[in-house]
């Protein structure tokens, strides 16, 4: 039986490690912690404003994770071009993730589907709730209002050949609260590619909740790491004796 | 020395360091003279069918890579698109020939189910159909990381050693004399993957 995925997700600025809240960058934890044998897959996001995804640093950063870690490796930050994709994948990354390149051109997606694969592409959708309850997808590190619904963009992106979907709820980033699992099932019911979901887990029971009410395919996580002792397998055993099926 | 063909497709980053890893040289070459030399063979491979074909057809290596596998019996790893091409002929995106090493088709994964979601991606089991020596020291039902959409479906299931549950029964591990292909990614499937490469890499 598939497994439910626990992924890591990192994010870089210049080449260093750092966790985010609410979309900006926070210095204050830079614990580096990745157990490398029990994660299931790494996601490591270049998130440097002025020169995403072009950076040696971060090249690095990538080839280093390629080279040491034998789990699936996906990793996005500025990208663009078919030319971005491939450096990425130059670097050993598996898949790549677009955003704001795939919204100022969706194209964007059916070019690297059609060259490297859908399973080469996952599109993050970074999505923010108004007043009134209404879902917008957001571009530019969560900056840029789209007047695109969630929804519909990631049934756009399922048709144009992506393998994948990355949900964000940008206000649940870096608040330990719980994933906003209205958007997440949603999403995950619209499409039949793998949902993953980002933004706002705290503890074991966001991930459960991920998995069963949001109908998320894998459940992200990015800043739980850096406040707790818990390892990786902890999460895993807490699923596991709660019925999900796990790789422990 | 662990020949990795390079047709443009494929993680051969991981590939390569996953055979270093298990203190082997691997070799990343597009050059046959150079893949005639190896020990063994690796082909990996991510991505489109047709276009996997057409890419080892442009760099010359269908006729090679024939001649060195399939007449002279030179170990060989097809992973993923790499296990797939080893057909006939593939549905993907129109129907495309394949190198045509077994007699097999590529058919797209289905089900009935709404909650099936393809591609088929993350960690499924590997459920051994045969004992084979590749299996060594891996246990039954061990996890192992898939991304695909197509399977391949051969003739003669006698091919079959290793399956996996998704819809249906899917070729998880196929072998034919010295021709073995993994429809999962072993370079990515952590200390069981590392183990069934090494098993390849030192076998007979």
């Amino acid at each position: 039986m598939l497994r439910k995925r626990l992924i890591t997700v990192l994010t870089f600025n210049n080449g260093v490690l750092f966790r985010t809240k609410l979309f900006t960058p926070d210095y204050r934890y830079t614990l580096n912690f990745v157990d490398a044998w029990s994660v299931d897959e790494i996601v490591v996001l270049d998130i440097t404003r002025d020169q995403h995804g072009k950076g040696q640093k971060f090249a690095d950063v990538v080839s280093s994770f390629a080279t040491r870690c034998f789990v699936p490796l996906a990793a996005g930050g500025g990208v663009r071009t078919v030319s971005d994709v491939r450096s990425y994948l130059s670097y050993g990354a598996d898949k790549v993730i677009v955003n704001t390149g795939a919204l100022e051109r969706p194209e964007l997606i059916t070019e690297i589907a059609t060259l490297f694969g859908a399973q080469c592409v996952i599109t993050s959708i970074d999505a923010r709730q108004s007043a009134e309850g209404k879902y917008e997808v957001f571009s530019g590190f969560g900056q840029q209002p789209t007047g695109r619904d969630p929804v519909s963009w990631a049934r756009e992106a399922e048709q144009r050949g992506t393998g994948e979907i990355l949900i964000t709820a940008i206000d649940r980033d870096g608040y330990l609260q719980g994933y906003d699992l209205d958007l997440c099932h949603m999403v995950a019911d619209a499409v039949g590619v793998p949902v993953l979901i980002l933004g706002g887990a705290g503890n074991w029971k966001h991930f459960l909740e991920g998995i069963e009410q949001g109908h998320a395919s894998a459940v992200c996580t990015q800043n739980i790491y850096h406040f707790t002792e818990k390892s990786i397998s902890s999460a895993k055993r807490f699923l596991a004796h709660a019925g999900v099926p796990i790789r422990s | 020395m662990i020949g990795i063909v390079d047709y443009g497709l494929g993680n051969l980053v991981s590939v390569a360091a996953a055979v270093s890893r298990l203190d082997f040289e691997p070799t990343v070459t597009v050059n046959p003279d150079v893949l005639a030399d190896c020990d063994k063979i690796i082909l990996p491979g991510v991505g489109a069918f047709g276009d996997g074909m057409r890419n080892l057809a442009e760099r010359s290596l269908i006729e090679p890579l024939r001649r060195i596998v399939v007449d002279e019996g030179k170990p060989i790893l097809g992973i993923c698109l790499g296990a797939q091409l080893i057909s006939n002929a593939s549905d993907e995106f129109g129907v495309s020939s394949g190198l045509g090493w077994i007699d097999a088709h590529c058919r797209k994964l289905t089900s009935n189910d709404p909650s099936f979601k393809v591609p088929h991606v993350g960690w499924n089991n590997l459920i051994q159909k045969k004992d084979d020596p590749i299996f060594c020291n891996i246990p039954d039902d061990a996890l192992f990381y898939y991304v695909h959409s197509y399977y391949v479906d051969p003739s003669n299931d006698d091919l079959v050693i290793g399956e996996c549950e998704y819809g249906s029964r899917v070729t998880s591990v196929l072998r034919y004399r010295n021709i073995y292909a993994t429809q999962f990614h072993p370079e990515k499937s952590q200390r069981h993957g590392l183990t069934l490469l090494q098993n390849f890499l030192t076998g007979a």
